[in-house]
């Protein structure tokens, strides 16, 4: 347990009320009411997660602002996170001060890109991560108050306030809070995380810059699977050519009709990129600047190749849905990022 | 907390770190200096940088122009175009377009 004093300005007030509306006043909530950060609180998080208050979480160059825990803990806390939330939030923290990121470009472009964050292994179980029924919707506390933290993080911290230094033209509703986990009990298919490197057992974060959704409706018959590819490519076609990542959501249900059709993950992802191949000529009718090529013939798909596809299973039972989520700029000028989330104390709970 | 408690919370944000930079000396004129212009990589700052080269060169008398674009708005300049330009040129106007 750190001993080590906070070092932030500290304010008083003479009630809750009072403190919530000076927060306003401010500029430092997402407009909504925050909980207010009570010193005694902040360090509660932080022993919790065995950090020290000045323990440097991040940079974030651009700005010149350096990211320490008690700054974290500071945001987490007003997010109306628990004490055991917070090595989520510093492990989604961590991922985007990674240099791939770009999370300077991300948080300010007028694309109005937001930080989704999708949490894989024990630990989603562990804090009760909603992975189900309206997975994207509101009702759960983990899901709610982690990715608003990651929000209050990137306006207050990072200084990517909207309006200031944040430019999105439209925005999106994930810019309030934006972290689900993966339904890796209703998937037949190896989890986010491992695909991307880690195992089973270890808990990650993987974060992603991401655009409004596009969610797709399928009819599907019985033993016919094939409309759903039908489908979901009619729906990523809008989202650009030739992206190096593009997030596509499943729910059990849609798992379900390609599991019957015996198709792999990776199987999936070549039928999507197969599916998606268009002629420049029809891209060019569509607007896309970008496809105006002589060789109006010549095929592109909406990803580089069917990795650039990246699955994820969630959602209710109920439902053959498809939920596209493009990444800002084509998924090439920020990466997504994975991370372990160290967190012995919840693991040995 | 009592009625002669007072709520003691803390303030979540940081001030940035300045910057360990100073200016470059400004020249005072334009005229026998070379001239960069870096378009930033977004459709129409070549466009823009050219119109402002027009005008410059009707007003001072250019020793030479250094063209160069960064060809990705999203990503910060490359060290080496910017090193080229550092080397080559006396003052570099950047810009973005769209």
């Amino acid at each position: 347990m750190s001993t080590q004093p906070l070092t932030s300005r500290w304010l008083e007030f003479d009630d809750p009320t009072e403190a919530i509306e000076f927060y306003f006043s401010m500029g430092w909530t997402d407009g909504l009411p925050v909980v207010p950060p009570t010193a005694e609180r902040v360090r509660r998080f932080l022993e919790h997660a065995g950090r020290s208050p000045s323990q440097i979480v991040g940079e974030e160059p651009i700005r010149g602002r350096v990211i320490t825990a008690e700054k974290v803990a500071t945001n987490a806390v007003m997010a109306g996170c628990l004490p055991q939330y917070l090595p989520v939030v510093l492990a989604a923290v961590e991922a985007m001060c990674e240099p791939q990121f770009n999370l300077h470009a991300v948080t300010v472009s007028t694309m109005g890109a937001a930080v989704l964050a999708v949490v894989n292994g024990p630990i989603s179980r562990t804090l009760g991560l909603n992975s189900g029924v309206s997975v994207f919707g509101p009702g759960h506390r983990a899901n709610a108050t982690i990715g608003r933290a990651i929000r209050l993080v990137i306006s207050n911290v990072t200084g990517a306030v909207p309006g200031i230094l944040d430019k999105a033209t439209l925005g999106h509703a994930g810019k309030y809070t934006w972290c689900i986990a993966e339904a890796e009990d209703a998937s037949p298919w190896e989890p986010l995380h491992v695909e991307r490197g880690l195992t089973a057992d270890q808990s990650a974060v993987t974060i992603f810059p991401g655009l409004s959704p596009i969610q797709v409706v399928h009819e599907v018959a019985a033993g016919q699977p094939g409309s759903i590819l039908t489908g979901l490519s009619e729906g990523i076609f809008l989202t650009g050519s030739n992206q190096e990542e593009i997030v596509v959501v499943l729910t059990p249900e849609t798992i379900g009709h390609m599991q019957s059709a015996g198709w792999s993950k990776r199987r999936v992802k070549e039928l999507v990129f197969e599916e998606t191949q268009r002629r420049a000529s029809d891209r060019a009718r569509s607007g896309e600047t970008a496809a105006s090529s002589n060789d109006g013939d010549k095929l592109t798909g909406v990803a580089q190749a069917p990795d650039s596809i990246t699955l994820i299973v969630a959602g209710g039972q109920a439902g053959t849905f498809s939920h596209i989520i493009p990444l800002w700029g084509g998924g090439s000028n920020s990466r997504p990022v994975t991370r372990e989330i160290r967190a012995p104390e919840v693991e040995a709970a | 907390m009592n009625a002669t408690t007072r709520l003691e919370v803390l303030d979540p944000t940081v001030e940035p770190i300045p910057m360990d930079a100073a200016l470059a000396p400004r020249p005072k004129t334009l005229d026998g200096t070379a001239l960069g212009l870096l378009a930033n990589g977004k459709r129409n700052a070549d466009v823009l940088l050219e119109m402002l080269r027009e005008i410059l060169s009707d007003r001072y008398e250019f020793k030479a122009v250094v063209t160069k674009n960064k060809g990705n708005a999203s990503r910060l300049c490359p060290t080496d175009i910017m090193d080229e330009m550092a080397e080559l040129c006396d003052v570099v106007i950047s810009a973005s377009g769209d």
